[in-house]
């Protein structure tokens, strides 16, 4: 169904509210709708707008958000995007992000209801990522841009209100992180010396695409004295190393997130991808005696006991398992910085390809407003909250 | 576990007390509302083998009750 008028008569589906911005804020505070900042209120209208990119039913679920798993069909996202004040024009990736979170692999139940301070991190690739104007540069990961600060609030906010991860009933974080508000960011292509991150999954270059990973805040990696590939990437693996991090008790797949400057040093010293990530891979490791005595009892040898079993306390312990288990992407402006993004661990990353309904890749975000029909509902009594 | 318990089996679920909202609510979403949540003190990590067999022995019972009814 793709008739808003209709839609709307459904019980539940839309509530009544005074005609006021602070009195829709206050009706979201009390109803726990919110990442605690002030929303956009989600008039019909607005949400009719958001949809105009749309091109599924409307009330069609698309998926089911853990742990509540409440049904997340487009009018429920779009209103969710309005709230975070995203432009129509990111809705298509929503939808995306939003299949991606919940295919199995990532284990959204646990990525949402856990004690680790975890969040679904977003790096969008190809041509969309440069037409929706997502940061890929200096920032990326911080405020000042509007698609990466609303399009990842959109989806902080689709997993609160329709998924239920509220702090303390469905979002059991010890302490949670920043990135909870947010954390979207694009691949910063035209500055990477490799092929970026959608094509490294399998995806043609052409394509626009989505990875999602369940990950912590990045860890940034300071080096501004070495000059050879092998000094940075020794470097990077004695950060992705520690002893606290959930990926060295998982199969784990982190990130690692190279700024252009460190990228351009590594790759000028004739490393390919595939060269750095088995340089960390070999690198990447400590002696089982530097981790505690519990945990080497407790942990390492019974997650790891065909290697760890038996193994001396100088035996090391790797960060991850196979060197392709490493994701590289590089973001970033002017700089000597990269990062570790270490993951919740029992998580895998999930890319998926911006696709038009009959299976073709998305060339253009407008592909997507073609199908769809032209707004039905009037401005009707809804002056003010629609001209702030 | 909702599923087994949808089949008739013998079920419960040992929770620790800050997530009993949590196993609660995924109870009454799967459709077994009435799934056992048999409550431990917190936390469940960092303890010794003693106090493991501690929680343990305090559920016990709740345990073998389920059995027993659901064989009867």
């Amino acid at each position: 169904m793709t008739n808003l008028v209709e839609l709307l008569k459904t019980p539940g589906a839309s509530l009544e509210c005074e005609d006021d911005f602070e009195a829709v804020n206050e009706l979201v505070r009390s109803r726990g709708w919110s990442d605690g900042l002030p929303v956009v209120p989600p008039t019909a209208r607005r949400v009719e707008q958001m949809l105009a990119y749309c091109d599924r039913p409307w009330d069609e679920p698309v998926a089911r958000i853990a742990p509540r798993w409440g049904e997340a069909t487009p009018l429920r996202l779009a209103a969710n995007a309005v709230m975070a004040g995203c432009r129509p024009e990111y809705f298509p990736l929503l939808l995306l992000v939003t299949e991606a979170l919940c295919e199995e692999p990532f284990n959204l139940y646990g990525i949402q209801a856990t004690t680790h301070p975890c969040a679904p991190l977003v790096i969008v690739n190809g041509p969309v990522a440069k037409e929706l104007d997502i940061n890929c540069g200096y920032n990326a990961f911080g405020p000042g841009w509007r698609a990466n600060a609303t399009l990842g609030r959109a989806i902080r906010l689709a997993l609160v209100n329709i998924g239920g991860a509220i702090p303390g009933l469905g979002d059991m974080s010890t302490f949670g992180a920043p990135s909870k508000f947010s954390y979207l960011a694009a691949e910063n292509e035209q500055a990477s010396p490799w092929e970026p991150l959608h094509v490294e999954r399998g995806l043609p270059r052409e394509a626009s695409a989505i990875t999602v990973i369940g990950a912590e805040c990045p860890h940034n990696v300071n080096d501004h004295e070495s000059i050879t590939a092998e000094g940075i990437l020794t470097t990077l693996a004695g950060t992705l190393i520690a002893t606290g991090a959930n990926d060295v008790y998982y199969d784990a797949q982190p990130l690692v997130v190279m700024g252009p400057e460190h990228a351009k040093t590594v790759a000028g010293g004739g490393f390919s991808k595939a060269d750095a990530k088995r340089f960390l891979h070999q690198h990447a490791h400590l002696p089982m005696n530097r981790f505690s005595k519990e945990n080497i009892e407790r942990r390492l040898r019974v997650t790891w006991k065909e290697r760890l079993g038996t193994a001396g306390l100088d035996a090391p312990v790797t960060m991850v398992q196979r060197p392709e288990d490493l994701l590289i992407a590089v973001i970033g402006g002017a700089g000597k910085h990269s990062a570790v993004v270490h993951t919740f661990g029992a998580t895998k990353p999930v890319t998926r390809a911006l696709k038009l309904r009959d299976g073709s890749y998305a060339r253009s975000i407008a592909d997507f407003k073609k199908s769809t029909p032209t707004p039905t509902l009037p401005l009707r009594g809804r002056e003010n909250l629609e001209n702030l | 576990m909702c599923e087994l318990r949808k089949r008739g089996l013998a079920t419960a679920v040992i929770v620790s007390e800050p997530f009993l909202t949590l196993g609660k609510t995924q109870a009454r979403v799967f459709g077994v509302p009435d799934l056992p949540l048999l409550l431990i003190p917190h936390p469940l990590g960092g303890l010794s083998l003693e106090q493991v067999e501690g929680r343990a022995q305090r559920v016990l019972p709740q345990v073998l009750k389920i059995i027993e009814e659901r064989a009867a």
